[in-house]
């Protein structure tokens, strides 16, 4: 499968299967989608450009460019970095039938939050049930839950999540100390998160975060104006001038890395590029700022039809990073972030996102749930930390979850970055876990084709 | 080349040799919550 597209001056040539990118001209960009079906049919050396030459005989470009056009094509065929064929399925689904192993918890520290967002899939923290707090011993449990069923595995996350988790922080603590007092003797290493809307950080729980936490997530939507619209206190004051000199504070005390000011656009700003760019503005490097996902009926959801101007923004925002990075100021944008030399191996690429097998979500009260989008929906209720995992089958169901399940990626260019996209969403929006979220997908597809954009542009800048 | 620039990226194929090994993140966990991405994650092993 090959992918061809043009963005920012450059004609982009993404073979999909062997993940080798090309940049070429617009005579090669041509010929790209005739040669193909002509090596297909299992013509080769002379014969194949023979036939070439002859198919492409319409184009505008003179006989002796599209011959040195075609022979380079298929000096890249013979290389294996273009018309690769798709040879991993048999493998992934190999994969997946692996024993796994749980790595990742996210922890429902508080099914409560200071805040009354309006696009909150946990409804206010409550997660559609009561207000609650994490027991640092179901905390405990958790970890010894964990532990148990890692097997080899060194290294395990665990997610501060809520809610809002720093209103039950000393429960954060404890769960950390007894994390660390399992390490040497369990051979683990954990890692933790904490994600906050900020309203509550204050010197202690930032001095104990710097000293913890591999990973920081504030939430932030961007201007004003936008964050206080969406993200509002519960008596309905905006957030923006109590978070930002908080989230500043946070950025400079971890050398601006390892955290990330989190948002989330919605109808209400198709303009977000203007969000990100006010964020990395107020000096912020590490920027995730997202499209929301809600109800097909709520007002601010994101629609079918602004899907142009939301791929015209993806394409400011790329240019607009590309000149930061110019100015020797570079900015770090979640979504177009895209690691083509090093990356994860091809299993991990097609084999889904991990939830509901190797990724778990624990409510204050130690029930286990696929991840944290399904808390509150008991049909995906899988057990709780003290007795483990009580429902194999929902877990067998999303072990099966890999892009060779899903129709729709089978046939997507983009599916070795998205790896099938969220289960969730699927679920959402077609009531099955193995479908996907098309809007999503959509603009999946979009900032894939933006971060190779950015990679050749700053390959050739260093070049230069 | 004269028509075509090739970027350097990690074969895939390549990748099936030694991969596999599950150390790496789940990929929910990196920053965002709401989407799947791996495309931007790091190998335990190359890193």
């Amino acid at each position: 499968m090959v992918h061809q597209y043009k963005n920012n001056g450059y004609n982009i040539v993404l073979d999909v299967n062997s993940g080798s990118i090309h940049v070429v001209d617009e005579c090669v960009y041509d010929i790209v989608p005739v040669l193909e079906p002509i090596l297909k049919a299992g013509l080769t050396g002379e014969t194949a450009i023979e036939a070439a030459c002859m198919a492409c005989e319409k184009l505008p470009y003179s006989s002796s460019d599209m011959r040195e056009a075609i022979e380079e094509l298929m000096e890249l065929h013979e290389a294996g970095k273009l018309y690769s064929p798709d040879i991993y399925e048999d493998y992934v689904i190999d994969f997946k039938k692996r024993e796994t192993v749980v790595k990742a918890l996210c922890l429902h520290i508080a099914h409560d939050c200071n805040l009354a967002c309006k696009y909150c899939f946990a409804s206010e923290g409550e997660y559609h049930g009561d207000r609650a707090l994490m027991s640092l011993e179901v905390g405990k449990k958790a970890l010894d839950f964990l532990v148990a069923n890692s097997g080899n595995r060194v290294n395990l996350e665990v997610d501060f999540f809520g809610g809002e988790p720093t209103l039950n922080f000393d429960v954060v603590k404890g769960i950390v100390e007894y994390g660390r007092s399992l390490e040497a003797p369990n051979n683990k290493k954990f890692r933790f998160t904490l994600t906050t809307n900020g309203v509550l950080l204050n010197d202690d729980i930032l001095e104990f975060a710097n000293k913890e936490m591999s990973n920081i997530v504030l939430s932030i939507d961007g201007r004003k104006e936008i964050n206080d619209k969406m993200r509002p206190m519960r008596g309905g004051q905006g957030t923006y001038d109590v978070i930002v000199p908080k989230f500043m504070k946070v950025a400079e005390s971890r050398d601006q890395m390892n955290y990330y000011v989190r948002g989330t656009f919605t109808r209400n700003n198709l303009d977000f590029s203007e969000d990100v760019k006010h964020l990395a503005d107020l000096g912020f490097k590490q920027i995730s700022v997202e499209p929301v996902v809600a109800e097909p009926t709520d007002d601010y959801a994101l629609q079918e039809e602004d899907l142009p101007v939301l791929f015209e923004e993806y394409d400011k925002l790329a240019l607009d990073l590309l000149d930061r990075a110019k100015r020797g100021e570079p900015v770090n944008f979640f979504h177009f972030m895209i690691d083509l030399t090093g990356g994860p191996c091809v299993a991990k690429r097609l084999s889904g996102c991990g939830s509901g097998t190797e990724y778990l979500a624990v409510t204050p009260w130690g029930d286990l749930y696929p991840c944290h989008q399904f808390v509150g929906n008991e049909d995906f209720l899988m057990g709780n930390v003290y007795d483990g995992v009580s429902r194999s089958d929902i877990r067998d169901e999303f072990k099966g979850c890999n892009v060779y399940a899903k129709e729709k990626c089978r046939k997507c260019f983009a599916r070795f970055y998205c790896s099938g996209g969220c289960a969730a969403n699927s679920y959402n929006f077609h009531g099955n876990i193995n479908d996907a979220y098309d809007l999503g997908c959509e603009l999946m597809k979009k900032r894939v084709e933006c971060a190779i954009m950015m990679k050749v542009a700053l390959d050739e800048q260093n070049e230069q | 080349m004269k028509h075509i620039k090739t970027i350097s990226t990690r074969d895939l194929k390549e990748s099936m040799k030694k991969g596999g090994c599950g150390e790496c993140q789940t990929s929910c966990q990196s920053a965002c919550k709401t989407s799947c991405t791996v495309g931007n994650q790091t190998c335990e092993k190359v890193k």
